[in-house]
């Protein structure tokens, strides 16, 4: 007997590739997006600092701006740098 | 005063005195008297104010002369024929009785005693007081126990009349004209008599009849009951013959036109009341008939007119009119109120019954009837295990919309649908069911489909709000068997979708359902092809505005990026060498897991050819898309094979990815046992087995002795029929893709327990109502969260206090002290 397989369409989920579930500043699964977005993935991105906490782009977006005098990680007060 | 005044009593009053006397005597010889003499003894008598004596006296001979011989001659002359008569001889002998009773009252009646010269005694001609008078003491001696054979005989002879009236009308209306009412073929539709017809001699008599009787006043007396008995037995015949079952047609203006030839017929039998000539008044009232007649609404507007034939007439027939108007009203409602359950079942097609009985429900007082037998007929006829949820969503969706003909006020529609919406809450299919059909994915029901579709959809958001548009001029209260609920009138909704939505009382249940359905629909197609599921959300946002269908526009949303990123990646995997070709056609569903409702978790290994592929997809999926990665839902999808035996090859085979599996395992191994196929895909045996059912349908595998399966390379089974193109057995139960309404219900109380663990043990004890409260208060902030009602919670918590998980007193909750 021999089988052909012809088209295999499988079911997946995608998920972020981070070292937590929820993001720190809204609390909201990093797998969905942040308050102010209505689709999750690419319209709502992670980004990394370099003390490699991770958060929506759009919350420490907002908490950077917020900061006045110094830039600095919610999580662990180093001064925020984007990772590269 | 007269006697007074003189005081020599005249010489003639002796002889005065002796002429009445006579008369008074012996009657029947007042003839003989001259007629002049008398009334001028009479007068003279009054003159002397002696006209009381004298009318006492009258009276006095009269009603004993009635006792004695005139009442017994009328019934003895009613009675004395034999049964044998013919029904025209009994008619006539019934006239014949009448006429002799008048002859004989007609002395005491008429001019000859009572009559007196026009100088003005007390007592006058045809003083209407003295002829009533002497008139009630014949209606009391005579009729005061009368016999059934007057009855009888009335009755009957009235309905031939009415019979013979009504088959000439019907003739002059089809346009026979007034013919001679000769014997045509056989039967005459009048009297029904083979030959030597009739029907003249019966109205004749008739009108005769009515002569004497209204003389006498005994018209109301004699005729009424006979009357109201033949028009209800009638009426009600018709409308057994020609109403019942038939709900497309509309009887009002027929049975108006009826009625105006029937009141023909009235003013035939009331016609000497009426005063004037039987033919004027009947021609007024059908003058007034057909322009009336041709619309149901003009029936009681008739009523008002009078006719010109006369004002007494008139306002008999109208009385009569108005009786068989209410008469008519009365027994229609009754029988469609008997029968309204199909009515409602019929709907569109029945508008025509609908629209008639509103009109009669008006006027005649039984919406209470008409509710409670609505209520039983829903309740033994649809609320019962037999019926499927669809069908009786189908009868609601019907009732909703025969009921809002019915009832504009919708009160009828809130009480007789209750115990509907009440029974459809117990039913678990009720929220998918719905919503099937609101995607016209139930067979059969484009109802809701139609209806969810249809142009300036009503908001479910702003239907509580004031409704500022409306004019306070227009208001109108409600009827008095609303239900008193704080709602008010204004909740009273007639749209259909809104009314379903609210059986559970939250729309929030009806988006998470159309969520799984929609999860499952795309799961299983698989074709990327959203058209339809577009036009759904979109309309459903409509109705239940944006946010609340935010979470399927994102599934969609994925879909289409499924569609871009799988030919992305086809792309690339072209542009590699020849051997390094992948050797599995690959495509992927990638989900946002936390905008699709729970899918099942199945644990699955693939085969190692299908896991690379899969690997290899996600590496370059990775690629794509910087620091996220796949994960695979190895039990869902579709797969597309084809299966060269020996013999024979199956093209095109649609199954599951597990079926896949199973049959690319027989590829390296003919002879698998049970065990270890269950081994190497991971999955329980069972399941196993329930999926082996397929290929062993298929003629491919075959069970052999031992609990081994191997391959059947010869097909053996030839004469299974071979179809190219096969679906997905969807062998069990479901085969849903998504957990079930209650499963993730179950879910959703275990987070609840853990909150309520939580609240008491910070908080010791809290009553039902607190704890409701502050769940909802955590609930509010959670994405898929159902409302849950009071009920419920408490149902939860008493499983938890039998689980000895909590213990509650004096209604107040608590954690069982060894939870420390």
């Amino acid at each position: 007997m021999k089988v052909k397989i012809k088209q295999w369409s499988g079911v997946a989920s995608w998920l972020w590739v981070a070292n937590d579930e929820n993001c720190g500043i809204c609390r909201m699964s990093f797998n969905g997006c942040c308050p102010d977005c209505k689709v999750p993935g690419d319209d709502c991105p992670l980004v990394w600092g370099q003390c490699s906490h991770c958060f929506h782009m759009h919350c420490i977006l907002k908490w950077l701006n917020s900061q006045q005098v110094q830039q600095q990680c919610p999580m662990c007060r180093q001064e925020w740098k984007f990772k590269e | 005063m007269n006697s007074r005044q003189s005081v020599v009593v005249p010489r003639e009053l002796p002889a005065a005195w002796d002429a009445v006397t006579a008369a008074l005597v012996s009657p029947m010889s007042s003839a003989a008297q001259s007629e002049e003499s008398l009334s001028h003894a009479i007068a003279l008598l009054c003159s002397q104010g002696l006209g009381q004596c004298v009318e006492g006296w009258l009276l006095e001979t009269m009603q004993v002369r009635l006792t004695s011989a005139v009442a017994p001659e009328f019934w003895a002359g009613l009675e004395q024929p034999e049964n044998e008569l013919e029904e025209r001889d009994r008619a006539r002998v019934l006239l014949q009785a009448f006429r002799t009773l008048l002859a004989r009252l007609e002395p005491f009646l008429g001019s000859q005693i009572l009559g007196v010269d026009e100088g003005g005694g007390p007592v006058r001609r045809g003083d209407p007081r003295a002829e009533g008078e002497g008139l009630s003491v014949t209606r009391a001696i005579l009729l005061f126990s009368p016999s059934a054979v007057l009855q009888d005989r009335v009755l009957e002879f009235y309905s031939r009349t009415l019979a013979v009236h009504m088959s000439r009308e019907g003739r002059a209306a089809t346009g026979g004209g007034e013919a001679a009412p000769g014997p045509d073929r056989g039967l005459c539709p009048g009297c029904a008599t083979p030959q030597r017809c009739w029907c003249q001699e019966a109205l004749e008599e008739l009108q005769e009849l009515s002569h004497i009787l209204s003389r006498l006043q005994l018209l109301e007396r004699v005729s009424a009951e006979a009357v109201t008995s033949i028009l209800h037995r009638l009426v009600a015949q018709r409308m057994e013959s020609r109403c019942r079952g038939e709900y497309e047609i509309s009887f009002l203006s027929d049975f108006q036109e009826w009625l105006e030839r029937v009141l023909g017929w009235l003013s035939r039998v009331f016609v000497s009341e009426a005063g004037g000539p039987c033919a004027g008044a009947e021609r007024g009232i059908m003058a007034d008939g057909p322009g009336s007649g041709g619309v149901g609404r003009g029936m009681m507007e008739g009523a008002g007119k009078a006719s010109p034939g006369g004002g007494g007439g008139g306002s008999v027939l109208q009385r009569w009119r108005c009786h068989m108007q209410q008469f008519f009203c009365r027994i229609y409602v009754n029988m469609r109120i008997e029968e309204l359950f199909s009515i409602i079942r019929d709907f569109p097609d029945s508008t025509p019954a609908i629209e008639d009985l509103r009109f009669c429900l008006e006027r005649t007082n039984q919406r209470q009837q008409l509710l409670t037998s609505l209520k039983s007929a829903f309740e033994t006829r649809l609320l019962h295990p037999g019926v499927h949820t669809s069908d009786i969503i189908t009868v609601y969706i019907s009732a909703i919309k025969a009921l809002r003909e019915l009832d504009p006020s919708m009160v009828i529609l809130q009480v007789a649908c209750q115990p509907i919406r009440k029974y459809l809450r117990t039913r678990e299919d009720t929220v998918r069911q719905i919503v099937a059909s609101l995607t016209g994915d139930a067979e059969g029901c484009s109802d809701l489909a139609n209806e969810l579709s249809r142009a300036d959809p009503v908001t479910l958001e702003t239907q509580d709000s004031e409704d500022e548009g409306s004019d306070p001029e227009e208001w109108t209260p409600d009827p008095t068997d609303a239900l008193t609920d704080k709602t008010g009138s204004k909740r009273r909704s007639s749209d259909i979708i809104s009314l379903l939505v609210s059986i559970y009382g939250s729309k929030e249940i009806f988006i998470d359902e159309y969520r799984t359905v929609l999860a499952d629909r795309l799961l299983h197609q698989l074709n990327y092809n959203t058209a339809r599921e577009i036009r759904n959300v979109e309309l459903l946002k409509l109705r239940f505005g944006e946010s609340h269908m935010h979470y399927c526009e994102v599934m969609l949303k994925d879909v289409a990026d499924s569609r871009r990123i799988n030919t992305n990646i086809r792309e690339e995997e072209a542009r590699l060498p020849e051997e390094e070709q992948p050797p599995l056609a690959l495509s992927a569903m990638i989900l946002s897991s936390e905008f699709w409702p729970p899918l099942k978790e199945e644990k699955m290994e693939l085969p190692p050819v299908v896991c690379q592929a899969m690997e290899a997809y996600t590496h370059r999926y990775e690629k794509l898309k910087a620091m996220r990665t796949l994960s695979w839902k190895p039990h869902l999808g579709s797969v597309t094979l084809d299966i060269e035996l020996g013999d024979r090859t199956l093209t095109n085979l649609s199954v599951s990815p597990i079926h896949a599996a199973i049959i690319l395992h027989f590829q390296d191994k003919s002879s698998w046992s049970l065990e270890e196929l269950s081994g190497v895909l991971g999955v329980p045996q069972e399941v196993v087995r329930r999926k082996l059912a397929l290929w062993q349908q298929q003629g491919v595998l075959r069970e052999d002795a031992g609990g081994r399966y191997s391959v059947l390379e010869t097909g053996a089974l030839r004469e299974r029929p071979e179809r190219g193109v096969l679906l997905i057995d969807s062998d069990e139960e479901g085969d849903s893709n998504t957990t079930t309404q209650s499963e993730q219900r179950e879910e959703k109380l275990q987070l609840f327990w853990a909150y309520i663990q939580a609240m008491l043990t910070n908080l010791e004890s809290m009553t039902l109502e607190r704890i409701h409260s502050m769940l909802r208060m955590f609930g509010a902030t959670g994405p898929v969260l159902t409302e849950m009602d009071v009920s419920e919670l408490q149902a939860f918590l008493e499983r938890k206090v039998r689980d000895h998980q909590l213990i509650v007193s004096a209604g107040v909750y608590r954690l069982p002290k060894s939870n420390h």
